[in-house]
């Protein structure tokens, strides 16, 4: 096979940051093939690209496309090169058609005036020619996410790429939407475009995939063929350890309810219902899992357990407590701890050092102040103690955490929320844009409270998490409970189904099933 | 670590510094255009600024007496910033208690000693009031604090105009002032010839005092706290809202204390014009000052040189307009304004310095 991309001796120093993004990388794609790359966040694989795709200049090494070395200044020089970017972040108009988003700039006449009627023809040719059937006119808010990437994807078709890089592409996708996109790929593939596949998932390189590289530290760990490798030998490559992938937990002990939802109902920023009259209740010593496609209303449903947001019906309690219109500093105070959907925003003040950001949630304890006044002592005492407990790296007490890395940025959240013993634990999405190392680390502590008596409530919208973590999982579809079921008769495929807005039929008595009503 | 704070130190104080360097160079560029002496025009500007030709004759000592009123107004910015309020109120909140100050000195009859402290306590609890009012109209209304103590200020300039015009006018004849106040109501000074006196000692320990609230207590890291990130302090439970009402009452006191002091201290009454910006002043060297109290301090008395210096030195002895120091001043703000682009340079050549031997090893190596 001919050889469509190579990268040699890629390289890029940040100054500002004092990182060496890129050590001498060499990377290569084959015409007609999927090579996949992986690395922990922060192991340089963004910056690789960025670098192809023109947005950063490297200090050296060189581009070469078919054969010939090119030079690429901007994103203009890599399409004309056949390089096309679909990013994580979609860049579409949302409310144009799919057809004026994917002619956007290259409308096909050259006088001022567009044809409608001539670019939907151009995108449906476009579609069928590469089995992507979309809608021309169907105006993109409107689409499901999967649809959305569709679009993203044919724009850079037209735009002739031959080679696609694929940024995270499965991370906002539903199972079945990730299966779907899998088909796609492969059928790109054989119709000889070569694709790099960016991800930190393990089991899909193992799916799409004929190659892996595996990058580290801005350097290039080594590259396989798909055949000779397996997920535990490229978990050990990206962290440079033995991985633990699967968390190993006893069943669940349940005991007292902890906390319980009456009928509660929320309404979104916009004032329309976000969680409409849920109920549920977390027992002490297990965790249940909320599932559930993205903007369901997780989001909604985590602010007013934590109290960040009122509710506009309902009723909350902890250990039985009524904390329907608590503070925040009420729930904390009675054993609530919150690990947030954001950490940059919510769950730390990036501006501010360690210590401070430690202290937000008990600088009240007379431990930590006395008369008004912070014990700044006992406070670096504090910090030395979840430094040392959660082992949090190139962090010092009293320095700032702005240049962290996302899993010692997570490592700080879970250090403060867990040092308090909490007996209700609110985790949302905890392992979002972690890598392979950090989400060991999230998970095993977890479980670890579970197993001291606490009660968790893990929000995630990755399936594997909720399937692995959970003792029983409730699937939010439109802001309502779309069933709930027992981890260990629940199959993948039943949680990808409700996670759609479908119903199972064939389980278990017990599952409480309510329609996918429109709100 | 220690290098680090080093670090930290050198970051804080390079940008003022450059910025000051560079608006004092291009001062060289006017004082050109008007033909006079350029070196010389330096020599005046600080040692009618910042000299001391024989004691008793100190420039510097009214230096600091001018500076003192910018420190306070200052701190009061500084604490409406650092918790993440852009409250410019300082110049209204500083006038309305300089009205209370003028008042109060004539009017109640005190021992010296009570007396002061009276009109210093009333005059903080008028500048915290005209802070309230900005305060509650953004926690309860959600009105922009910008915008209302914009109109404040306003209001505040034309209330201490007719207070001088019409009730608390002393002689009808002349142009229009309060009453002296009472001796036993003045603020003593140190020294004959310049009013630098007790008002100094309270502003600088106004800035050890902010500096200690804002890092060393509780209140003032829930200020910080709301002030940086607000989402993160909800999270955590910080009050925002008290927060804020919190930090306008502190900043207004802080500015009324001002008005106290440049009353009592320095003119002993108000009189029409009393207005000249001491509040915008302030204002600017937190700016400056990298709102930071200790950084207020340093730029309060800079500023207050240079104006100083501008007005003794070059008008009068060169005969160069005063308003180059202001226009000076003017430049220095521009070139902080400008910081991005300092930064930049100021990277490019760290990063520049730092890779030149990693590339001078690759060639002796390759």
């Amino acid at each position: 096979m001919a050889i469509a991309l190579e990268l040699k001796g890629i390289t890029k120093y940040f100054n500002s940051t004092d990182v060496q993004a890129n050590d001498s990388v060499d990377y290569d794609v084959r015409t007609g093939e999927v090579h996949a790359l992986v690395g922990e966040n922060g192991a340089g694989k963004t910056t690789l690209m960025n670098i192809l795709y023109g947005l950063i200049k490297a200090d050296a090494g060189e581009i070469i496309i078919n054969g010939e070395k090119v030079i690429i200044n901007n994103a203009d020089d890599a399409i004309k090169n056949g390089i096309g970017m679909v990013h994580q972040h979609f860049e579409l108009v949302p409310s144009f058609t799919v057809a004026q988003n994917i002619m956007l700039g290259i409308e096909p006449n050259s006088a001022s005036f567009i044809s409608q009627k001539s670019e939907n023809q151009i995108v449906k040719d476009l579609a069928d020619r590469f089995n992507l059937p979309v809608d021309p006119n169907a105006v993109v808010r409107d689409l499901p996410v999967g649809m959305q990437q569709r679009v993203e994807i044919l724009k850079v078709l037209q735009r002739k790429a031959k080679i696609l890089i694929l940024d995270e592409p499965t991370a906002v996708l539903t199972p079945q939407e990730v299966y779907e996109l899998m088909a796609v790929v492969r059928n790109l593939s054989k119709m000889s475009y070569s694709i790099v596949f960016i991800t930190h998932k393990l089991i899909e390189v193992l799916q799409v995939a004929d190659r892996v590289s595996v990058m580290r530290n801005g350097k290039m760990v080594g590259t396989k063929n798909i055949t000779d490798t397996d997920i535990p030998d490229l978990a050990r490559m990206m962290v440079g350890r033995e991985v633990l992938l699967r968390v190993s937990k006893t069943p669940a002990k349940h005991g007292d309810t902890i906390f319980e939802a009456r009928d509660v109902s929320v309404s979104d920023v916009n004032g329309l219902a976000a969680i409409s009259h849920i109920s549920f209740k977390v027992n002490s010593g297990e965790i249940v899992g909320i599932a559930g496609v993205s903007g369901n209303g997780q989001t909604e449903l985590v602010e007013v357990i934590s109290g960040m947001k009122s509710l506009d019906g309902g009723e909350l309690l902890i250990n039985g407590k009524d904390i329907t219109h608590s503070s925040v500093r009420e729930r904390r105070n009675s054993g609530v701890a919150h690990i947030p959907e954001d950490r940059m925003k919510v769950g730390l003040n990036l501006q501010t050092t360690l210590d401070e950001n430690l202290i937000i949630s008990r600088y009240n304890d007379s431990e930590f102040s006395k008369f008004n006044f912070l014990l700044g002592r006992s406070i670096s005492k504090f910090t030395r103690s979840v430094i040392d407990a959660f082992s949090i790296k190139a962090a010092e007490p009293g320095e700032g955490i702005s240049m962290l890395s996302g899993g010692n940025l997570q490592k700080i959240v879970v250090g403060r929320e867990l040092s308090g013993e909490p007996s209700f634990i609110i985790a949302n999405q905890p392992t979002r844009g972690l890598d392979v190392g950090s989400i060991e680390f999230v998970h095993k502590t977890l479980i670890e409270e579970r197993d001291k008596g606490a009660g968790v409530l893990l929000v995630s919208v990755e399936l594997d998490e909720i399937m692995s973590l959970s003792d029983r999982i409730l699937v939010l579809y439109r802001g309502e409970i779309q069933g709930e079921l027992e981890t260990t008769n629940a199959t993948e495929e039943d949680v990808g189904i409700l996670m759609a807005g479908g119903k199972i039929n064939h389980r278990s008595p017990q599952t409480a099933m309510k329609g996918g009503k429109l709100p | 670590m220690k290098n680090k704070r080093f670090k930290k130190l050198l970051d804080a104080i390079l940008v003022p510094a450059l910025a000051i360097i560079s608006g004092l160079i291009l001062m060289a560029v006017l004082i050109a255009v008007t033909k006079k002496p350029i070196f010389a025009s330096y020599g005046v500007l600080f040692s009618k600024g910042f000299g001391c030709v024989k004691s008793g004759n100190c420039a510097i000592l009214t230096t600091l007496e001018r500076a003192t009123p910018i420190i306070l107004t200052g701190l009061a910015a500084v604490v409406a910033f650092r918790s993440g309020l852009f409250s410019i109120g300082q110049e209204g909140q500083f006038l309305v208690a300089s009205v209370v100050a003028a008042w109060l000195g004539y009017s109640i009859h005190l021992p010296n000693g009570v007396h002061q402290i009276v009109i210093i306590l009333a005059c903080m609890a008028a500048g915290a009031a005209y802070g309230y009012i900005p305060g509650i109209l953004k926690v309860k209304l959600g009105v922009n604090e910008l915008l209302a103590t914009i109109i404040l200020n306003t209001i505040a300039t034309l209330f201490i105009e007719y207070m001088v015009q019409f009730p608390l006018r002393a002689d009808k004849a002349t142009t229009a002032h309060s009453p002296l106040i009472d001796k036993s109501a003045e603020l003593a000074t140190f020294m004959p010839g310049s009013k630098w006196g007790v008002g100094f000692i309270i502003a600088v320990a106004a800035v050890i005092l902010v500096f200690i609230f804002l890092w060393k207590t509780k209140m003032g890291y829930e200020q910080r706290m709301a002030g940086q990130a607000k989402r993160f302090a909800l999270y955590g439970g910080v009050a925002s809202d008290k927060a804020a009402i919190r930090a306008m009452l502190i900043s207004g006191a802080l500015a009324g204390l001002a008005g106290a002091i440049e009353v009592l201290g320095v003119h002993r009454r108000i009189m029409t014009g009393f207005s000249v910006g001491l509040g915008f002043d302030g204002l600017t060297s937190a700016i400056l000052g990298q709102t930071h109290p200790f950084g207020v301090l340093i730029v309060a008395i800079i500023f207050a040189g240079l104006k100083l210096g501008a007005q003794l030195g070059l008008q009068l002895k060169l005969g160069i307009p005063r308003e180059l120091g202001g226009t000076i001043i003017g430049f220095i703000i521009l070139f902080i304004a400008a910081r991005k682009f300092y930064e930049g340079n100021i990277t490019a050549i760290a990063g520049w310095f730092k890779r030149k031997p990693n590339q001078k090893m690759k060639r002796e190596g390759g």
